[in-house]
């Protein structure tokens, strides 16, 4: 099909980039929000602005919480779907569990319900969650919308396309693509160390915008390599769900050793019993960690097999200090309190999966590196960005002569997933400082802002996008940076109004998940302002540019294509 | 194949390498998924650490695969030793399982 290995290869970094790039724009984007999801959430919800929090005591403040959580009410109804009819009046409930992280002052409780009449899956459960303020034990509203860690954060994994897991496969296939055009990248420009110190953004608009896709292409590349890699290695049982098919008999056969191994029960016996004090078993766990060497505090804590004779509490350490995300767990038993197993430190591949997962998410305590990953994740989407504008650069103006009209569309949807991406990110904190604090389903309603608010930029990308077909810019760009800036400068002036808790305070006081936020927004329109000037500077001389030119032959794209390898490339879309 | 690059290259074409590309090399990377928890179970580890070599290997098989059935010139022993040794890989596996259960 390609006359050499090279070209094969830029075939698949055009086309493949082209078509997930979009896709990854919104991994990278909102991946790079996520870095702060836990600042984002305490600047949508104000009552949540409070210092970070350890653990509550279970016996006191817990035990009665989570007794009272009932199953989430949109997963029920999943589930009588999946049953076919009515479901037990109370779901008998199989585990519970807390998380937190230095980051938290907001705790995460949540529960199993069994779904004990699915005839086809007999493990089939549901989940009831509930966030807690730890200093008072006080419900946070259900309808409070986490715009960060719920919002933002499974966007970047999941795209929120739940149908049969469809947005995990949509991503994964964009993070393999992704490999792939780095891969291939490289295959395509030998000499990638001079394109590490290749920038000249006053040559034409062509050649620089190419010089910044290799710059942040190769300059982040184990960044991109990374994240791209580890992304799918998180998800891997969702990708090669081999332990619940073809080998389930063999995974269920190790399962049920290793809980007899470690003396924890693997199914509950179904005779009732009371639990022994939690605080006690916390107690303990923490000693056993001081005396490892390790003091810390509680991360995660579950109660498995609840109210039965053979129920356990497991308490993993927090991972603040070390890359791995939870660890060094120490379980007892739920009805006396006796120890039933501490785990020993991870044999190498463990320690290995848990050391590259965790530096993935992240949970640990260090500023410098979170911020550093934010700049890592925009340089990926400045790459992919730049491949947008080159790809329609490069074919702009042999469009405008034959009266193609591809490259529009390619540029109207760079637009929509470019800038149309960051205006519905505005958006969604826009709405949540103007919907009225007592509107039920309140979350509902500015998840709707956002989807409403993009889906009104790609209508206006797609309008604002026909002077491509003249080889000019699209005047959408620029119109979108506008919008961007006024819509971030906005979310500040709202911040400011509906909970005064303006910039002078924040910084003042050291509250950085509210002032950093702020201040984002502030440099966010800045950079958009910037953006748009230059674009209409730019605009004037690209007018009435639509003569036919020569490729430059320094163009690293096009080198080892032969000349006559880029119009079979661009046949091949519309043929 | 054709050699000359400024041939069109007929969509079908297209499509069955992307098919290749995309579906072969997951099938492919199934199959070694499979045979690799397998063998190193009935070598003597865990399930668990047996399922974590595999997931930490297969997504460079992937890779690997991926690319290379893109810079193959003949689109028949792409599909042949894709869909070949993801049935091989997942057939052995499957016996391998049935021994130790």
């Amino acid at each position: 099909m390609f006359s050499s290995f090279r070209l094969s290869m830029a075939w698949l970094h055009t086309w493949f980039g082209l078509v997930l790039g979009y896709v990854l724009m919104v991994c990278f984007f909102f991946g790079s929000l996520s870095v702060f999801d836990r600042e984002i959430d305490r600047w949508a919800i104000p009552e949540s602005r409070f210092e970070p929090q350890p653990m509550p005591s279970y016996d006191k403040l817990l035990a009665p919480i989570f007794a009272n959580l009932k199953p989430d009410a949109h997963e029920l109804e999943e589930a009588r779907g999946r049953v076919g009819g009515t479901l037990a009046a109370t779901l008998p409930v199989m585990n519970w569990g807390a998380y937190t992280t230095h980051r938290d002052p907001v705790l995460l409780m949540f529960a199993e319900f069994a779904i004990t009449n699915n005839k086809n899956d007999p493990d089939d459960h549901i989940h009831g969650l509930a966030t807690i303020d730890p200093r008072s034990g006080k419900l946070l509203p259900a309808d409070r919308l986490k715009i960060g860690s719920e919002f933002f954060y499974p966007m970047h994994y999941s795209l929120h396309l739940h149908w049969k897991d469809l947005g995990y496969w949509i991503v994964g296939l964009a993070a393999l693509a992704m490999l792939a055009a780095l891969v291939s990248g490289v295959v395509m420009h030998r000499k990638v160390f001079r394109e590490f110190f290749t920038f000249r953004p006053k040559k034409q608009m062509q050649r620089s915008t190419l010089d910044l896709h290799n710059l942040t292409g190769v300059v982040a590349l184990p960044f991109h390599f990374f994240f791209a890699f580890t992304g799918l290695v998180i998800f891997a049982g969702i990708y090669f769900p081999v332990s619940d098919t073809l080998l389930k008999p063999l995974a269920q056969q190790h399962a049920m050793a290793e809980a007899q191994a470690k003396g924890l029960a693997f199914k509950p016996a179904g005779v009732a019993a009371p639990m022994a004090s939690v605080d006690a078993m916390v107690v303990e766990a923490k000693r056993r960690w001081q005396a490892r060497g390790m003091p810390g505090e509680v991360g995660f804590l579950t109660v498995n097999h609840v109210g039965d004779i053979n129920g356990y509490v497991s308490v993993f350490r927090a991972g603040s200090d070390r890359v791995t995300l939870v660890g060094q767990g120490v379980h007892f038993e739920a009805t006396s309190g006796k120890l039933l197993r501490e785990d020993p430190p991870p044999t190498a591949v463990t320690g290995i999966n848990e050391f590259l997962t965790g530096l993935h998410l992240q949970h640990f305590e260090h500023w410098l590196l979170r911020w550093l990953y934010v700049l890592g994740g925009l340089l990926g989407c400045v790459c992919i960005a730049t491949g947008f504008v080159f790809f329609v650069e490069k074919r702009k103006r042999q469009h405008a002569r034959t009266g193609t009209g591809g490259v529009r569309w390619v540029d109207a949807l760079a637009v929509s997933t470019v800038t149309g991406m960051v205006i519905a990110a505005l958006s969604i904190l826009v709405a949540n400082r103007l919907l009225p604090a007592d509107l039920p389903q309140r979350g509902t309603w500015e998840e709707a802002a956002f989807w409403s608010v993009w889906l009104l930029a790609l209508v206006h990308a797609f309008w604002r996008t026909a002077p491509v077909l003249q080889a000019n810019i699209a005047p959408a760009w620029r119109e979108q940076c506008w919008a961007i800036a006024a819509l971030a400068v906005l979310a500040v002036l709202l911040n400011w109004v509906t909970t005064g808790d303006h910039l002078w305070n924040t910084l003042r006081e050291g509250y950085w998940p509210v002032a950093g936020l702020d201040l984002a927004l502030l440099a966010a329109a800045w950079l958009a302002v910037g953006a748009a000037r230059k674009l209409h500077k730019l605009n004037k001389p690209e007018r009435g540019a639509a003569l036919p030119r020569p490729e430059p032959r320094e163009d690293g794209a096009a080198e080892g294509q032969t000349p006559q390898g880029v119009p079979v490339a661009a046949r091949v879309s519309h043929g | 194949m054709n050699p000359v690059a400024t041939t069109r290259i007929p969509a079908a074409q297209i499509a069955s390498r992307i098919a290749a590309a995309v579906l072969g090399s997951w099938a492919f990377s199934w199959g070694f998924v499979s045979l690799t928890i397998t063998a190193l179970v009935a070598g003597g580890q865990t399930y668990t650490e047996a399922h974590t070599v595999a997931m930490l290997l297969a997504f460079l098989v992937l890779l690997i695969a991926f690319c290379w059935s893109f810079g193959t010139s003949s689109l028949s022993r792409v599909w042949a030793v894709l869909a070949g040794g993801a049935a091989l890989m997942t057939g052995a596996a499957w016996c391998l399982q049935r021994s130790l259960l």
